[in-house]
């Protein structure tokens, strides 16, 4: 499931579970399931993880530097969770597959 | 440990609103570009030629706007064109064919946003630039904000800050002086292009009205794939509605569009094309780095681009009535748009 969706879907998808989630981790599970790997890839990946949380759908809870290099050494981690209208507007797009 | 998770903070705030900053400009500048073929165009053949035509038998107003449709259709081609090869470099034919796919959720705002943006907004400032001239058209289409944000008021509730309502009404006074002006000295000679008025009007009630739309579908999508499938909207409203329409009502369409193909008019068309569509692609970049707000108020300052444009290769100086008017929308712009930037992380929600 999910394959086949607009990548802001699985992401908002992937977020409705309620958890928090860090977004190397979601960055690497869509890169895998979308087959995007590479780095070109990844940013382009949690850039709409950037844009989804400006628009209001997630929240930035927490930062951390990446001191291993798990996703992109000495930068941010970013640490975000579903937003209520996030929440709305998740379950319009994906309401079918939920 | 502290120091160097805020310095990096800041260091990746800085780099955000930097970027953020450069796509508005870059908005700014390639829109206020765009005004210049869209004014040279009327003056090239197949598009001269065809306006004295139809102005023969059907009247200057009826040719205008025929004239329009056929330049916005070719407009809508250019920009369809360029976001193609965009989405080349970008890698992103496979997320824009699963977009189209989702028709419910997206693709039919974009549609919908495209019989606002095309038939209405676009065709409206062509008719603009070519009755009245250029400087005209782009400043009388810095009205949509107030456009978008009663509409907004309306449909969803949002509420008009005291702020955002001073922002509104400096717009409108300066609407008042652009639109007021002009009339006021034609009145006096007894001959008035409303039709140009008209497609001031429609630019900015158009672009307002699709601004409110687009962003329902937009929030879910990437941008570059939802900029696509609205201008592909359009290229089918244009190509396979509105074109064979006019033509099978005895306009002759094809003829001067097959003409189209030609060195100098291809070359302006595909001019019009970049300008408009990269305006568009490096508008919707903006947002998530600054914020809507912000992103609208720079990219509203393609108002004076425009017009310094227009006196850098045509030598024209707009009334004084236009640059008072278009001076005043960008001040309403800022007022009305900074608030909301006060919170740049998180703009709804």
């Amino acid at each position: 499931m999910g394959k086949n969706r607009p990548i802001k879907f699985r992401i908002l998808e992937l977020f409705l579970d309620g958890e928090e989630h860090w977004n190397y981790e979601i960055v690497s599970k869509i890169q895998e399931e979308y087959n995007m790997q590479g780095n070109y890839g990844r940013d382009s990946i949690n850039f709409d993880i950037i844009e989804l949380a400006s628009g209001g759908m997630l929240r930035d809870l927490e930062q951390r530097v990446d001191e291993e290099g798990i996703y992109k050494k000495g930068f941010l981690l970013h640490k975000y969770v579903i937003t209520d209208f996030g929440k709305v507007r998740g379950s319009d797009a994906c309401v079918r597959y939920v | 440990m502290g120091i160097d998770l805020k310095a990096l903070k800041e260091q990746e705030n800085r780099r955000r609103v930097s970027k953020g900053y450069m796509w508005a400009l870059f908005c700014a500048v390639f829109w206020g570009i765009w005004y210049l073929p869209g004014t040279v165009i009327w003056v090239l053949n197949p598009f001269d030629e065809m306006f004295g035509a139809i102005a023969e038998t059907n009247g200057d107003g009826v040719s205008l706007v025929v004239t329009a449709a056929l330049i916005t259709a070719f407009n809508a081609l250019t920009v369809m064109l360029a976001l193609m090869l965009w989405n080349g470099v970008l890698q992103k034919f496979g997320e824009l064919s699963r977009t189209l796919r989702e028709f419910s959720p997206c693709s039919k705002w974009f549609f919908l946003a495209s019989v606002f943006g095309g038939p209405i907004a676009i065709l409206g400032s062509f008719m603009a630039m070519g009755f009245i001239g250029g400087a005209f058209a782009a400043v009388a289409a810095l009205l949509y904000p107030v456009i978008g944000s009663i509409l907004a008021y309306y449909w969803y509730g949002e509420k008009i800050t005291k702020r955002a309502a001073a922002g509104i009404i400096v717009i409108i006074i300066g609407g008042i002086t652009i639109f007021g002006g002009g009339l006021i000295t034609e009145l006096g000679t007894g001959n008035v292009p409303w039709i140009g008025y008209l497609g001031g009007l429609m630019a900015a009630v158009g672009w307002g009205i699709e601004g409110a739309i687009a962003g329902k579908g937009l929030d879910i999508s990437e941008p570059d794939v939802g900029l696509t499938l609205r201008f592909l909207g359009e290229n089918i409203i244009w190509w396979i509605i509105i074109v064979p329409i006019l033509a099978i009502v005895g306009f002759p369409m094809y003829t001067y569009a097959l003409q189209a193909f030609e060195p100098m008019a291809l070359l302006v068309l595909i001019f019009a094309g970049i300008t408009f569509g990269f305006c568009y692609v490096s508008w919707y970049k903006s947002f998530p780095l600054i914020g809507v707000g912000r992103g609208q108020g720079i990219g509203n300052l393609y108002g004076f681009f425009a017009v310094i444009f227009i006196f850098l290769f045509f030598g024209d100086v707009p009334q004084w009535t236009i640059l008072l008017g278009g001076t005043l929308c960008i001040i309403g712009s800022f007022v009305m748009f900074t608030e909301e930037a006060a919170e740049i992380e998180t703009l709804r929600g």
